[in-house]
């Protein structure tokens, strides 16, 4: 419980290739993922005008990005007001140090957290141990994930790749005797033991789902109760938070509570949703007695501004898009690298990293389908933005020299219409070698990744261009323009012109 | 002691407050531009306009209540007054064999008698007593009894506000979860709750304000679901016809 | 009455090196409504292979010869929703050349996916084909999901008679082509294709029918591997195929 979760290592390719081969992994990921996917469109189905919502959810959190230091500077003087100690990170290290200082002027020996990617991204629990404060994961994935030593590889199911068995296993030796495989017991037992947990620590660390500005609360979306344990039990509380997750009022959060619970599990609602304003007040039995907001940058900021990748701010961190990527199905979380995994990971990741080197190659695990930007509750479009993260590393001189060159001579050959046409008809004798049967089978060059799987067409004998002037001939001839058709074609001009031709 | 810990964080608040600025400005010269101090407009706020539209009348909100509360797992009963709701109760903690039943210190719950009816089993009031460690008391407890400020219609939920009275832990730590529920509190959306918190406005608010739609859950193992992980496992939502009777 | 109307073919490279039948079957079929589609050279490739890894210098080079074919056209058909889109991308990769922009904006107002022009501008949705086949159908990713061509390859396929048509499982699904993807991450894009072909063989349709040629190819290329005999065809040749079958069906029957 007390090492670093195991690095991982290599590159995209070659992570996915362990995944690809890995059975079990392919078929959980499958299953959940479908199971949430097709729970989030019937929900989505049954509250109907789903886009119009969508939008709404865009442009809410459009405009608090663009005006976010209005917004994070209203959050912060008003949480103060509460009563609550707001603090500014610019890294994750500057994270880590205050939340340090706390625990240490605690002297707490234990923190129960609840789920937070941010925590995650800054690698929390890691610190915490160093210091002697025991950190502990209460919701149920991440604590098994915690005790298996790996770090989560969905935004919502953060197990989704352990079957019953290894679970059962990692409880087993937890509890220090064996626990059948079966659900509820495992799940009891966790509940009895996190019992205990909660009573006696120290410190409540939680996320942050969305900020509410006007009045300085923030709500937290759950289905376990643990986030309210941890901001409900312990002495004091410390909430990361991200630096755009935020929404200017509580009537704004109705449209995010309509979007987020759907959109991630397919339910109407999470079965705990906690608003919580500033620490307990003087005469209240339970809440915290003191209360921290760190609020996070970490690459955040780097984003505003940026035309293309502004809209990255706008994620609620729902998990849809996980949930509707092919390439995900296939190679799970873990593959791709980061804290934050499937579409928005592959952006997100290098993003936050200021686009460094190491980080490049997640924008080529897509196939650019566009399923993630059709899932996204706020419509950011990260099909686009892979595409803009694969030419940065191309204007950045980071490209593999191979497929610079070849792409040079794509750029050669389709800008002129007669280089083009030479260059096919060598293709065509040239292809002679490998054709059997109208396809190519042979696995060399460029064709051994694709023929591995396949049988390649072949260069056409008569290219389309060369039919051409003979097809016209034969048509020109003999067609007659139907009247009904030209009217239908005269319109449609005229309404494009707006009426002004001719 | 606590002179040097009010000291440390009155510090570390300064400090934050300088970062603060830095933070923000910083911001704003990403976004090219100079600082908004101003409250910026915008042409909408909360929920797409048609949904405006959206109301039930009071039996279609209970309806529907119902149906979205039992559907994520809950119970859901109704009572003519307090005191069939606390005969509702009296049973289930017969059934359940309870030892011991917490309640927030309001009135409404005073006046369910549960104290009288269930003289065998310990029934305490949330924070009467300065001196108890009250969380401690609710994680023994197996019945939790709350009275909710709101009832939502069309997510299934209940809404409580905590206060002195009304501690938080009773809803969460017991096994077992009554909420009793003022026919009249019932409203149709989300947003109807929502909004009043905006009026009411940051100093009125209380420090936690918690959505409970149903028993608590997790699908975390195969995604194979399960009930009562953290919360009570068990929920009741009682709805009372006529809650001043 | 004078024809001053030029409808021009964008033909697409795929189409027109690997597959020409369905540019030819396209011409055909348009020319039963009296429209014989000019086909202006100079074109090569919309870009897109370039663009989408990165490469936007080599990217513009392509799409020059695009918006330089087809300026003087009114109306533009191409038989593919993936190449169509990416014409679309021209106004944004052109941002930093303000009168190349501009002519992108022309050309994506007059640019039509096929089925698009068939159904939306000629308004025709039923050409008295008869297909008497069962029939499933993938709807490609960029088409439906970028360009919004939902309801009018179904229309059409509606209106085929005799045709029996099976919904594909997870239809949806992307097929793993993604152009350069299934060539850069050729194991991943394997699992895909292996996956939206094991759900074409559930269908036990005869034929395999969609609206871009680059998924076409890379779903004919699996299902051929594994030696699984399902037609695979453009729906331009589907339903010239169901028209030309149906008038002799009609001389044969009368």
């Amino acid at each position: 419980m007390s090492t670093q979760p195991t690095a991982l290592k290599g590159s995209v390719k070659e992570r996915a290739q362990l995944a690809l081969n890995n059975d079990f992994l392919r078929k959980a990921v499958r299953f959940t993922t479908e199971r949430l996917r097709s729970g989030k469109l019937k929900a989505a189905e049954e509250h109907g005008n789903w886009d119009e919502w969508r939008e709404r959810g865009r442009q809410i959190r459009l405009h608090t990005i663009a005006h976010l230091d209005y917004y994070l500077g209203e959050f912060a003087n008003n949480a103060r007001e509460n009563g609550v100690h707001v603090h500014f990170a610019d890294t994750a290290q500057d994270a880590i140090n205050i939340a340090i200082k706390i625990a240490a002027a605690k002297n707490a020996k234990s923190a129960v957290k609840s789920k937070s990617m941010v925590t995650e991204e800054i690698h929390l629990n890691h610190e915490l141990q160093a210091i002697d404060c025991e950190a502990i994961e209460t919701d149920l994935g991440e604590y098994i994930i915690q005790l298996a030593n790996e770090t989560p590889s969905h935004i919502i199911i953060p197990a989704i790749h352990k079957n019953r068995f290894q679970i059962a296993e990692l409880l087993s030796k937890d509890a220090g005797e064996e626990l059948p495989p079966e659900t509820s017991v495992l799940a009891g037992y966790v509940r009895k033991k996190l019992r205990e947990k909660f009573l006696q620590a120290d410190i409540g660390v939680t996320g942050c789902n969305f900020a509410i500005a006007e009045t300085g609360s923030m709500v937290l979306f759950e289905n376990e109760g643990n986030a309210r344990m941890v901001s409900t039990v312990p002495k004091t509380q410390i909430t990361f938070m991200g630096m755009e997750r935020i929404i200017p009022s509580w009537t704004d959060l109705e449209v995010m509570a309509t979007l987020l619970p759907r959109s991630a599990t397919g339910q109407k609602l999470t079965v705990y949703m906690s608003g919580i304003t500033g620490p307990k007040r003087t005469t209240d039995g339970d809440g915290p007695e003191e209360m921290h907001i760190i609020i996070l940058d970490n690459g955040r900021s780097l984003q505003l501004g940026d035309p293309e990748f502004q809209e990255l701010l706008n994620c609620i961190r729902c998990g849809a898009c996980l949930n509707a990527c092919p390439v995900y199905r296939h190679i799970g979380g873990h593959a791709y690298g980061g804290t934050y995994s499937g579409p928005i990971g592959a952006v997100l990741t290098p993003a936050l990293k200021k686009n460094v080197a190491e980080w490049d190659d997640i924008a080529n695990a897509s196939s650019l389908c566009g399923a993630c930007y059709e899932a996204c509750p706020v419509k950011i479009p990260l099909h686009d933005m892979l595409v803009s993260l694969r030419r940065r590393k191309v204007e950045a001189g980071r490209d593999d020299p191979m497929e610079r060159m070849g792409m040079k001579g794509f750029g050669g050959v389709m800008g002129n219409a007669k280089v083009y046409h030479n260059a096919l008809k060598l293709g065509k004798i040239g292809q002679k070698v490998l054709v059997r049967d109208g396809g190519i089978r042979a696995k060399i060059g460029p064709l051994k990744g694709w023929n591995a799987y396949r049988v390649a067409p072949s260069i056409s004998k008569k290219l389309f261009r060369e039919r051409y002037n003979s097809l016209k001939t034969e048509l020109g001839g003999t067609t007659k323009l139907d009247p009904a058709i030209a009217a239908r074609l005269e319109q449609w001009r005229s309404k494009q012109d707006g009426g002004a031709s001719h | 002691m606590s002179n040097n810990n009010d000291q440390w964080l009155k510090e570390l608040d300064e400090q934050a407050k300088a970062k603060q600025e830095q933070f923000l400005n910083g911001i704003a010269s990403k976004l090219k531009r100079s600082r908004v101090t101003e409250k910026p407009q915008r042409p909408f706020r909360g929920a797409p306009d048609f949904w405006g539209q959206f109301q039930l009348n009071v039996d279609e909100k209970l309806d529907m209540f119902k149906r979205n509360f039992e559907a994520a797992g809950g119970y859901v009963l109704r009572a003519a007054t307090l005191q069939e709701a606390s005969s509702i109760i009296v049973e289930k903690a017969n059934e359940l064999q309870a030892k011991y039943i917490l309640r927030q210190d309001v009135a409404e719950l005073e006046r369910l008698g549960l104290e009288q009816a269930l003289s065998s089993i310990s029934v305490r009031s949330w924070n009467d007593d300065e001196q108890e460690d009250w969380k401690a008391r609710a994680a023994e407890a197996d019945i939790g009894v709350v009275l909710a400020d709101y009832a939502v219609a069309y997510t299934g939920s209940l809404t409580l506000l905590s206060s002195k009275s009304k501690g938080r832990s009773v809803s969460l730590l017991p096994t077992l979860l009554v909420a009793i529920i003022p026919k009249s509190s019932v409203v149709t959306k989300l947003g109807e709750v929502l909004s009043t918190f905006d009026e009411m406005g940051r100093e009125n608010l209380p420090a936690g304000i918690h959505f409970v739609s149903g028993p608590s859950r997790s699908a975390d193992i195969e995604n194979d679901l399960t009930i009562g992980v953290h919360g009570p496992g068990i929920v009741y939502a009682v709805i009372v016809d006529d809650i001043e009777s | 009455m004078v024809w001053r109307m030029k409808v021009s073919l964008f033909i697409t490279c795929l189409n027109d090196v690997v597959y020409p039948k369905v540019g030819e079957t396209m011409m055909r079929l348009l020319a039963k409504y009296g429209i014989v589609l000019e086909f202006p050279n100079v074109q090569t490739c919309c870009g897109q292979p370039a663009y989408n890894s990165g490469y936007w210098q080599e990217a513009k080079a392509a799409a020059k010869t695009i918006i330089t074919a087809f300026a003087d056209s009114d109306f533009v058909v191409t038989p593919s929703g993936s190449c169509a889109h990416m014409v679309h991308n021209y106004v944004d990769l052109f941002k930093d050349e303000p009168e190349w922009q501009e002519k992108a904006k022309q050309l994506q107002g007059k640019i039509f996916e096929f089925t698009q022009f068939l159904v939306n501008v000629l308004g025709v949705t039923d050409l008295g084909a008869r297909f008497p086949h069962k029939v499933t159908y993938h709807p490609s990713c960029h088409g439906t999901r970028l360009l919004g061509v939902k309801n009018e390859p179904m229309e059409l396929l509606r209106n085929v008679r005799d045709l029996e048509f099976v919904p594909l499982p997870f239809a949806e699904d992307c097929c793993g082509f993604g152009g350069t993807f299934a060539v850069k991450m050729s194991d991943i894009s394997g699992a895909m294709v292996t996956e939206k072909v094991d759900h074409v063989i559930e269908t036990e349709a005869e034929v395999l029918v969609g609206l871009d040629m680059g998924c076409m190819m890379n779903i004919a290329g699996h299902l051929r591997y594994r030696d699984k005999p399902v037609r695979v065809m453009h729906l331009i040749e589907l339903l010239y195929e169901g028209v030309t079958a149906s008038n002799e069906h009609a001389t044969n029957g009368a």
